[in-house]
C-alpha cells in the first residue's frame, strides 16, 4: 500500500510526493461487499443499543431521545439485581470448578503412561459434543431424587460437569505445550512433585488455564435450558431467564428496561472475548492476524 | 566427595527393541569420561537410566557404593545439564541457578552467596536479573552449567550440551568445560556423537553402537588400537581405510595379502585368533598412507594407485585414489601438485596396519606397544568388558 | 531377541502411579456422576414410561419398543425430525459455512480497517448470549420491528409468517464467526506458492478457488462441517426463545420437542427417547463425515 511521503528538497520547501495509488475494481468490490455484510452484522445490535438509550422506545430502530432513566430503572430494580447476582454464582462456581478439576485432570493424562490414551481422548471430545438435551432430563430426575433441584451450587455443578470434557482436551493441549524437559530437570534439582507443579508447570500454563477458564465462563453466563430447567424461585432464576420471562410478558414491561437489562447482561462475555483476543493470539485474535 | 559410577549388566528394552545390550562401565571417580557413538546406539539412554529418568529394564546402576536403580533423580545427587538447556523460562538467570538450592531448603544467605560464586566462575554476574529467552545460546548454556555446578553434586551428566551452538563458540565451550573439570574435578558422564569432541575432552572414551559397549579407553589406545572395526571407523577423521586381505604363511612368519601386495607382519606382532579361511579386513589410517616421494625411508611396503578425488584442505590435501580396485584415502602435502587420474606410489608402514577378522569385525593384531605409550591403560582398558 | 536367560525379571514394569489416580479422582467423579451415568440412565429411561407427575413418577415400568412405536406414529415427531435436519442443513451446514467461507475470504483481501471493523463485529455477534441474540432478533422481526420496517410491511411478524426462516437466520447471524475462524486458519496454512504458482499460469480468481484452493482446504471444510453439524443439531436457546416452537408446530425441532415433552407434558420416558433419537442423528452425521474425509485425499 502507497503512503505519502515528505521529500525534503534543497530549496528548504517540503515537497509532499504521493505516488499514484492503483484501486482495483476487485478490491473495491471486496470491501462494499465487505461493508454492506457488516451493516446486516451490526444492525439487529444497533436496535439494543439506542432502545436502551431512549425515552420512548419501540421494537423498531428509532433516533432515540437519549436518557439514561432506563438504566436507572433497571438498577433499581430487585429481580434485575437478583438475577445478575444469581449468572455471576452459577458462572462464578461453574468456572472455578471446570478449571481447577481439569487441570488436575489433565497433567497426569498428559504426561503419564496410560494404556489407549488416543481413544479416550477421542471419547472425550466426543462426549463434548452430546446434546444437553439428552443429559437434562435424567439429571433432571436425579435432582429431583437427591433434592438439588432450585439450588444455584447444583446448577453449577452440573455446568461444570458438561463442560469438563472439551475443558479437560483444552487443557491436556496446553500442558503438552510445556517440555517435559523442565519438569525431568527440577527433578533432578530435588523438587518434589508438589513443587514441580506449583513452581514449574502452573506458572508455565496460566495461559492455557485462562482461556480454558474464559471459554467456559463465557458458556456458563449464556446457558439456558439447564438453569431454565433446574431451578424454579423468583430469586434463582439467572439472566438468560430472567430476560426470557421479559420477552413473555409482551406490553407489560418497558422496551426500555429490557434493552438495558440484556445489554448490561451482555456486557461483561463481550469485555471477557476482548480481553482474551488481545492477550492470548490465537484463533480469536482477528485484528491483524488476518495474512 | 567424588564417587564412581558403576554399571552392572544393565539393559534397556523399549516394546520388542533392546535399545542397551548387557552393559558394564565403570566410570572412576573424578573422572571425565565421554561417551559416544552414533544416533541410536543407546548412549542418551544409558545417561538417562544413570539419571533415574528411565529405569534399566535389567541390572544395577551404583554411584558410589549406593545401589541406585530405585532411588529417585531428586535424591541421588547428580547434576545434569541437557541438550536443550531446560532453562526455566519464566525465572530469571538468579532464580534458575537458585532453584535446585531452594528446593532443599537452602536458607537465602547460603543460596546468595552460591549464586553468586558460581555466576563469578562463569561470568553470568551481569545476567542475573535476566530471562533466559534475554540470552543468548552461549549465555544459556552456562547457565545451564552453573544450575549443574552450584549443587556440587556427585557426578555431572551432560547430554551433548554443545550441539546446539555454533561452530565457533562450540570449541571456545569445549575449552571452558575441560577447564572446569580440572578446577572441580567432579565424576563427569559426557554424551555426544561427535568424535572430535570425545577425543579432545575425555580422559577415557567409552564407544557404544547398537546398544552394545564398543570399547572403553583413553583416547590414544582408542586410536591406536580399536578393538573392532567399528570404532577403528568411528574414532580418526578422515575414517581408516578399509581393504580385504588375506593371512597367509605359517607360525611365526605370517604375511598378508591385500591390495596385490604381501606384507610380512613385523617383528612382535601376532595374530590372536584365526579368522576362517584367513579372510581379514585390513585397516590403514589415511595418515599411515604416504606419497611415496614424501616418505621417510624405511621399512615400507609400496602401491600404485591412479588418483580419483584431490581435496584441498589448506595445510594438508586429502587424496582418494583407486588401487586394486579398492578406494584409499590418503594425506598428501599441500602443494604436492597431484592432481586426478596422475599415477601414485603410496607408502605404507607394515607396522601400522590394523587387521580385523572379516566376520566378526574384531581386532585380531596385537602389536607390540609402541615406545612411549601407556601401557597401562591399554591393561586397564579391560577387553573383556567390550562386546 | 537374546536376553532373558538367568537375569532375572524386569525391573522397569510401568508403575502404577497413585499420584495420578489423586489427580484424576475429583474430574473423574464429577463426570462420572454427572454425565456418564446420566447418559446410562438416559439410555435406559428412553425406554419406560415414566412420568413426571401422577401415578407414573412412581409406578414406572420398562415399555420396550412402545416408545418407539409412538414417535413413528408421531406427526410432530416426524415433523421435528425433519425440521431439525432442514436446520442444520440449511442454516449451519450450508448457511454457515458458505458465509464463514465467504467472509474468510473476502477478510483476507479487505482493507486492514474494513477487516478490523467487520471482523469484530461477526465475532461480537458470536460471544454476545445467545438469550441476547434471540431478543434482538426477536425485535428485529416482530410487526413493528425493523425488518418489517425495512420491507415495508409493518404489520406483519415476521415469526409468525416465516418462523423458520427467521429462526435459522438468526442461527447463521449468530455462529457465522466460528465457521469464518476456521477457515481464516485455514487459508492461512495454505501453501502460498501452489497458489502463485496457479496465479503465474494465467487461472482466474475463481477457477483458482475452485480448482486449487477448494481441494487444498478439503480437510478444513470436512472438519468445519462435523463441528457445525454437532454444534448445531442441539441448539435450544435460540429458537425455543423467540417462538416456543410455534406457531403450533412450525419451528418444533427435536430438541424443543424434548423439552415440551419432558418438562411440559411430564413424560420423561417419552422425552428421552427422543433425545436419544437426535443423539443418533448426530452420530450417523458424524459417521459420514468422518467417512467423507478419510476417503479424499
Amino acid at each position: 500500500m502507497a503512503v505519502a511521503q515528505r521529500v525534503a528538497t534543497p530549496h528548504r520547501k517540503e515537497l509532499i510526493v504521493v505516488p499514484y495509488r492503483r484501486v482495483s475494481a476487485a478490491a473495491m468490490a471486496t470491501n462494499v461487499v465487505l461493508i454492506l455484510l457488516g451493516c446486516f452484522f451490526v444492525l439487529p445490535m444497533l436496535w439494543m443499543l439506542f432502545a436502551a438509550v431512549d425515552s420512548n422506545p419501540d421494537w423498531a430502530i428509532k433516533l432515540p431521545s437519549l436518557t439514561l432513566d432506563n438504566f436507572k430503572d433497571v438498577l433499581a430494580r430487585q429481580d434485575a439485581i437478583d438475577s445478575f447476582k444469581a449468572s455471576v454464582i452459577v458462572a462464578g462456581t461453574t468456572t472455578v470448578v471446570t478449571a481447577i478439576l481439569s487441570v488436575l485432570a489433565a497433567y497426569p493424562l498428559s504426561r503419564m503412561h496410560i494404556p489407549f490414551k488416543r481413544s479416550f481422548m477421542l471419547a472425550v471430545l466426543f462426549c463434548s459434543g452430546l446434546p444437553v438435551s439428552m443429559l437434562i432430563v435424567p439429571v433432571y430426575q436425579m435432582y429431583v431424587y437427591l433434592g438439588w433441584l432450585d439450588s444455584l451450587y447444583t446448577t453449577a455443578l452440573f455446568l461444570a460437569a458438561s463442560s469438563l470434557p472439551f475443558a479437560i482436551w483444552l487443557m491436556k493441549n496446553f500442558i503438552d505445550a510445556v517440555p517435559a524437559e523442565l519438569e525431568h530437570a527440577a527433578a533432578i534439582d530435588g523438587a518434589g512433585t508438589v513443587r514441580i507443579l506449583r513452581e514449574i508447570v502452573l506458572p508455565l500454563t496460566l495461559p492455557g488455564i485462562a482461556v480454558t477458564a474464559i471459554y467456559t465462563f463465557i458458556n456458563a453466563w449464556g446457558a439456558f435450558i439447564v438453569p431454565f430447567v433446574l431451578t424454579y424461585s423468583p430469586e434463582n432464576q439467572t439472566g438468560p431467564i430472567e430476560i426470557y420471562n421479559f420477552m413473555g410478558s409482551h406490553g407489560l414491561f418497558k422496551f426500555g428496561d429490557l434493552a438495558v437489562f440484556s445489554l448490561l447482561f451482555s456486557l461483561p462475555v463481550v469485555v471477557l472475548y476482548l480481553f482474551m483476543s488481545r492477550y492470548f493470539s490465537g484463533a480469536f485474535n482477528f485484528g491483524g492476524a488476518v495474512k | 566427595m567424588l564417587s564412581e559410577v558403576r554399571f552392572e549388566g544393565v539393559h534397556k528394552i523399549f516394546g520388542t527393541e533392546t535399545v542397551v545390550e548387557d552393559l558394564n562401565l565403570t566410570v572412576k571417580a573424578g573422572e571425565f569420561l565421554v561417551l559416544v557413538g552414533p544416533s541410536g546406539c543407546g548412549k542418551t539412554t544409558t545417561l538417562r537410566m544413570l539419571a533415574g529418568l528411565e529405569r534399566p529394564s535389567y541390572g544395577r546402576v551404583f554411584i558410589g557404593d549406593r545401589l541406585v536403580n530405585n532411588v529417585p533423580p531428586r535424591n541421588r545427587d547428580i547434576a545434569m545439564v541437557f541438550q536443550s538447556y531446560a532453562l526455566y523460562p519464566h525465572m530469571n538467570v538468579y532464580d534458575n541457578l537458585a532453584f535446585g538450592l531452594r528446593s532443599r531448603g537452602a536458607s537465602g544467605s547460603v543460596v546468595a552467596q552460591r549464586v553468586t560464586e558460581t555466576a563469578d566462575v562463569l561470568g553470568l554476574g551481569q545476567l542475573l536479573k535476566r530471562k533466559p529467552s534475554e540470552l543468548s545460546g552461549g549465555q544459556r548454556q552456562r547457565v545451564a552449567l552453573g544450575r549443574a555446578l552450584i549443587r556440587q553434586p556427585q557426578v555431572f551428566l551432560m547430554d551433548e550440551p554443545l550441539s546446539n551452538l555454533d561452530a565457533g563458540l562450540r570449541v571456545q565451550m569445549r575449552a571452558e568445560l575441560s577447564r572446569l573439570h580440572q578446577r572441580f574435578a567432579v565424576t563427569t558422564v559426557y554424551v555426544t556423537h561427535d568424535q572430535v569432541e570425545a577425543m579432545t575432552m575425555g580422559d577415557r572414551i567409552a564407544v557404544m553402537n547398537a546398544g552394545r559397549l564398543q570399547q572403553v579407553d583413553t583416547p590414544q589406545t582408542l586410536y591406536d588400537s580399536p578393538a573392532n572395526m567399528f570404532v577403528a571407523g568411528f574414532i580418526g577423521s578422515p575414517r581408516m581405510n578399509f581393504v580385504p586381505g588375506r593371512l597367509g604363511g605359517a607360525q611365526g612368519r605370517r604375511t598378508v595379502e591385500f591390495l596385490g601386495a604381501q606384507v610380512p607382519l613385523t617383528r612382535g606382532q601376532d595374530v590372536t585368533r584365526e579368522p576362517a579361511e584367513g579372510r581379514v579386513i585390513v585397516g590403514i589410517r589415511p595418515e599411515d598412507l604416504q606419497w611415496k616421494q614424501d616418505a621417510p625411508a624405511g621399512d615400507t611396503v609400496s602401491v600404485q594407485a591412479t588418483v580419483d578425488v584431490v581435496e584441498p584442505m589448506g595445510h594438508e590435501a586429502l587424496v582418494t585414489a583407486v588401487c586394486a580396485g579398492e578406494l584409499l584415502t590418503s594425506r598428501f602435502p599441500p602443494r604436492s601438485g597431484v592432481k586426478t587420474k596422475d599415477q601414485v606410489e603410496l607408502a605404507l608402514d607394515p607396522a601400522r596396519l590394523h587387521l580385523f577378522d572379516a566376520e566378526s569385525g574384531e581386532a585380531i593384531l596385537k602389536r607390540p606397544p609402541a615406545s612411549g605409550t601407556k601401557q597401562a591403560s591399554v591393561g586397564e582398558a579391560r577387553m573383556d568388558e567390550s562386546a | 531377541m537374546a536376553v532373558a536367560q538367568g537375569l532375572g525379571p524386569r525391573q522397569d514394569r510401568t508403575r502404577f502411579q497413585w499420584s495420578s489416580l489423586v489427580m484424576l479422582a475429583p474430574a473423574v467423579a464429577v463426570l462420572g456422576l454427572l454425565f456418564v451415568f446420566p447418559v446410562v440412565y438416559a439410555g435406559y429411561l428412553g425406554f419406560t414410561n415414566l412420568a413426571l407427575v401422577g401415578s407414573r413418577s412412581r409406578d414406572y415400568t420398562f415399555t420396550g419398543l412402545d416408545n418407539v412405536t409412538r414417535m413413528m406414529g408421531d406427526y410432530v415427531f416426524t415433523n421435528g425430525a425433519w425440521l431439525t435436519i432442514l436446520f442444520v442443513v440449511g442454516s449451519a451446514i450450508v448457511g454457515q459455512s458458505v458465509l464463514g467461507m465467504l467472509l474468510a475470504l473476502l477478510l483476507r483481501n479487505a482493507h486492514f480497517s474494513v477487516r478490523a471493523v467487520v471482523g469484530s463485529v461477526v465475532i461480537v455477534a458470536w460471544v454476545l448470549p445467545e438469550i441476547t441474540v434471540a431478543l434482538i432478533w426477536y425485535a428485529f422481526s416482530q410487526a413493528g420491528g425493523t425488518l418489517s420496517i425495512l420491507l415495508h410491511r409493518p404489520d406483519t411478524d415476521f415469526l409468525v409468517v416465516v418462523p423458520m426462516l427467521i429462526v435459522s437466520i438468526a442461527n447463521l447471524w449468530r455462529n457465522v464467526a466460528f465457521s469464518m475462524l476456521v477457515f481464516s486458519a485455514g487459508l492461512r496454512n495454505l501453501p502460498t506458492e501452489v497458489l502463485e504458482a496457479a496465479e503465474v499460469e494465467g487461472a482466474s480468481a475463481f477457477r483458482r478457488f475452485r480448482t486449487v484452493v477448494l481441494p487444498l482446504l478439503k480437510p478444513t471444510i470436512v472438519t468445519n462441517l462435523l463441528l457445525v453439524t454437532i454444534l448445531n443439531l442441539s441448539e435450544f436457546t435460540l429458537i425455543y426463545a423467540m417462538t416456543q416452537g410455534g406457531p403450533g408446530n412450525e419451528t418444533m425441532t427435536l430438541p424443543l420437542y424434548v423439552y415440551q415433552q419432558a418438562f411440559v407434558f411430564h413424560q420423561l420416558g417419552y422425552g428421552t427417547a427422543i433425545s436419544l433419537v437426535l443423539v443418533v442423528i448426530g452420530a450417523v452425521f458424524s459417521l459420514l463425515f468422518v467417512r467423507a474425509s478419510r476417503t479424499q485425499i
